[in-house]
């Protein structure tokens, strides 16, 4: 494998101390990800870096920043689809966020927003299977069939959305209203909304949704959508929210 | 938890950010700069508007100015915003609530191309009537 030569411009901020961009050279196989050369960054040249990761295969969200100003996960973004080989591959932390240490936010927003609707985003494609295989089990080993819960009727996978946090860097509107639920909290809303007919939770719902930082603050840029890594499609949910609260209103017109 | 917040000035200046952004972002800045331009028009149309109050040559006087080359190219940027806000807007209206939400950035395209096709004929009248 052939290794490329690499320079990375890292925002860096610690508090007390004003914000600067620090450039770092590294040798790196060319079929390397960005996360490798912010670790090699990290272990050979600056041990005060701060960044996050975890997974290292887009599961978790965690390491989510900007890479040459837009929003991706560096652990599954490769060197040469940003690198090219004359200016720096510049990384900086999310936007819309506040920043607690060099590429890492404060996401402590993010999860507020989510928790609003009272559940996570759970995926509608996914197949529901009464039994499922132990995702915990060892590659080797026989995999085991997992017994359903007596409180499930069927399983469901956590959905696409990982909670990075990217959509909400994307989006413009949230860079002047801090109080806008945003792409995701928006979503979830949708997908709560969906799970269930009880007239008081939908009421619930929607008129978090209507609210003055809800989906009437959307301006249409589209960006969650174009930098969702997990093709949650947040501006889709919006606008499907948009139109059935819309609808509502017609209906309620009408009826007077 | 000490954290950096940038101030709403940087913040603000995000709405126009569209490096490496794709065609619904262009479309959000063009929405934003055309809107804040046809603001500061309709103020500049009632200064103007005003001008009547002072009699018959006052107002002739402007019609003069108006008629400069200056000032039509003044009238084709205004016709360009109008035209880039009004027609966005129309796509907003139908992306705005669930409608051909992925057939967005061709819309942007189509509405920009006809857009530009009213704008050149405008232009021509303008210059040439």
């Amino acid at each position: 494998m052939n290794a490329l030569t690499v320079a990375l411009e890292i925002f860096r901020y610690k508090p007390g101390h004003p914000m600067r961009y620090d450039t770092f050279t590294v040798e790196i196989e060319e079929t390397a990800h960005v996360i490798d050369a912010i670790d090699l960054v990290w272990a050979r040249h600056d041990p005060t870096l701060t960044f996050r990761r975890a997974c290292h295969h887009s599961s978790c969200g965690s390491c989510a920043l900007r890479i040459n100003g837009i929003e991706r996960l560096p652990c599954i973004t490769r060197i040469t689809d940003v690198c090219d080989g004359k200016t720096p591959i510049r990384l900086e932390p999310l936007r819309n966020f506040p920043i607690v240490s060099d590429l890492v936010v404060d996401v402590s927003e993010f999860f507020q927003r989510m928790s609003a609707t009272g559940m996570t985003i759970t995926c509608e494609a996914e197949d529901y299977l009464p039994l499922t295989v132990d995702s915990f089990a060892v590659a080797d080993v026989v995999p085991k069939m997992v017994e359903l819960p007596e409180n499930l009727s069927r399983f469901n996978r956590f959905e696409q959305c990982i909670e990075c946090g990217i959509c909400m860097s994307a989006c413009p509107t949230m860079a002047t209203d801090r109080k806008f639920l945003g792409p995701a909290g928006l979503a979830a809303i949708y997908q709560a909304r969906h799970k269930t007919d009880d007239p008081v939770t939908v009421k619930h719902l929607l008129g978090l949704a209507d609210g003055e930082h809800g989906v009437w603050r959307c301006h249409s840029a589209f960006e969650c959508t174009e930098a969702c890594p997990q093709a949650v499609d947040p501006a889709g949910k919006i606008m499907a929210l948009r139109r059935e609260l819309a609808l509502r209103r017609l209906q309620r017109l009408f009826r007077k | 938890m000490q954290t950096l917040n940038y101030t709403k000035t940087k913040q603000a200046a995000r709405w126009f950010d569209v490096r490496r952004r794709k065609a619904g972002m262009w479309a959000y800045a063009l929405n934003r700069i055309t809107g804040i331009g046809l603001v500061i028009y309709l103020y500049l149309h009632l200064g103007v508007l005003s001008l009547l109050i002072r009699g018959q040559s006052s107002w002739d006087t402007f019609v003069g100015v108006a008629r400069s080359p200056f000032v039509l190219t003044l009238d084709v940027i205004l016709l360009a915003g109008i035209l880039i806000h009004g027609l966005n807007g129309l796509r907003l209206a139908i992306t705005g609530f669930g409608f051909s939400m992925g057939a967005q950035k061709a819309l942007f395209i189509i509405v920009m191309l006809i857009g530009a096709i009213t704008l050149l004929i405008a232009a021509i009248k303008i210059f040439t009537i």
